[in-house]
């Protein structure tokens, strides 16, 4: 993971609120995932609001921590899992290229 | 993050689905529809124009509401069709659309594919232009619907085709189902009952199928004999409309459900939160567990 890393939500991705839950509904679907839709715990909606297109997941980071009440390394894990599971269905990507590492 | 078909916890009183009637415009005649009453002229001037339509779809995105069907008369027979049902899509809703398929050509088809639905449900009547067009009383309706469903499939969009058993096309019921079964992916549902139309007439009782006939029906198929046993069923749960489902007329009123529509909220005058919530509790059903309403309740025990 590349803490300079931008990334930005993908526009064939909806979020909508319903009933308290943050839900993202594929817009663009085929035919073997138009029954999906995905709900999104506190942590992984908090996530999604910061993800702007603006924000590098350092800043993020940083925000996160000053925040809630939660550990850097901890916050870390949970980052790295919810980018893994966004990228796998193509809700974000990433709009910088950076010089730092990747992966 | 959790990938889900339906949202798990939700108050026992949220305005999650939402069938909308968005027209009483048919180009068909079918013979048991009940909108076809309102297919005139003096009362589609009355029906909702796009802007109060949108503002309408707005209210219910920002309240919470997932489920969106949008049915008629025959929804794509609106001109503004497309723009309420794209609009639909990009805010979010899981948009079911029934059509009778026959104003879908490639054009319309497309744009379905730009923005897919989430399930599309087409009403095929039989099996034959013959019977078909005896229930849609429409000459050449019959390939139109066969184009639109070739149409869709080609495009992978989800669908499902329908119909519903009448004196008409009874004897056509399971080749529909067949042919569903043969094009892979594609649900198939029956209906078999039918309703009073809206102005209270009573033309299509002519069509319905007598008991013995429904039977007879239901017992050449196992699946359709297993949901007839799931229906006949004397503990089926509780009406749940008004609770988490709801209906909107043409008109703009919000009533429990299609099937009941004595009781309606304004939505052309009134804010789709207060009808849903303040309003529409209130509203009566017979099929509905009676809540209780005082502190105290005289019970009799059987020992």
């Amino acid at each position: 993971m590349n803490p300079a890393a931008i990334y930005t939500h993908n526009s064939d991705y909806v979020q909508r609120d319903v009933a308290g839950e943050c839900i993202l509904v594929p817009i663009r679907r085929n035919l073997t995932e138009s029954n999906s839709i995905y709900v999104l715990n506190e942590t992984g909606a908090a996530l999604w609001r910061r993800i702007d297109g603006i924000r590098s997941l350092q800043t993020i980071a940083n925000e996160f921590v000053e925040e809630y009440d939660v550990t850097a390394e901890q916050f870390h894990q949970d980052l790295q899992t919810l980018l893994t599971d966004l990228l796998s269905i193509h809700a974000i990507h990433e709009v910088t290229v950076t010089d730092g590492p990747t992966g | 993050m959790v990938p889900l078909d339906k949202i798990r916890s939700l108050p026992e009183r949220f305005p999650l689905s939402c069938q909308w009637e968005i027209t009483c415009r048919c180009n068909l005649r079918c013979a048991m529809c009940y909108t076809n009453c309102l297919n005139r002229q003096e009362f589609i001037r009355r029906e909702l124009s796009t802007a109060e339509m949108l503002r309408i779809l707005d209210e219910m995105a920002d309240a919470g509401t997932l489920e969106l069907c949008l049915t008629g008369g025959e929804p794509l027979s609106r001109p503004d069709f497309f723009l309420i049902y794209e609009q639909a899509v990009r805010r979010g809703f899981l948009v079911t659309v029934f059509t009778n398929g026959t104003l879908i050509t490639d054009s319309e088809a497309d744009r379905f594919a730009a923005l897919p639905p989430h399930r599309i449900e087409v009403s095929l009547h039989g099996s034959t232009p013959q019977t078909f067009e005896r229930v849609t009383q429409h000459q050449g309706s019959y390939h139109r619907c066969l184009r639109a469903i070739r149409l869709l499939l080609d495009r992978h969009l989800p669908l499902t085709l329908k119909t519903t058993a009448l004196s008409l096309n009874q004897h056509e019921i399971l080749s529909i189902k067949q042919y569903a079964a043969s094009l892979g992916s594609v649900r198939f549902k029956l209906g078999q009952d039918l309703r009073s139309e809206l102005d209270g007439g009573a033309g299509p009782f002519r069509y319905a199928l007598s008991e013995t006939e429904r039977q007879e029906l239901n017992r050449k198929d196992p699946l359709l004999w297993e949901e007839a046993c799931r229906q006949s069923q004397t503990d089926l749960p509780p009406c749940r409309s008004g609770m988490q489902k709801f209906h909107i007329d043409a008109y703009g009123g919000m009533q429990l459900c299609s099937g009941n529509r004595r009781q309606s909220y304004d939505l052309r005058n009134g804010s789709f939160r207060e009808g849903f919530f303040e309003v529409l509790p209130a509203f009566a059903c017979e099929h509905k567990k009676p809540e209780l309403s005082a502190l105290l309740q005289l019970m009799t025990h059987r020992g």
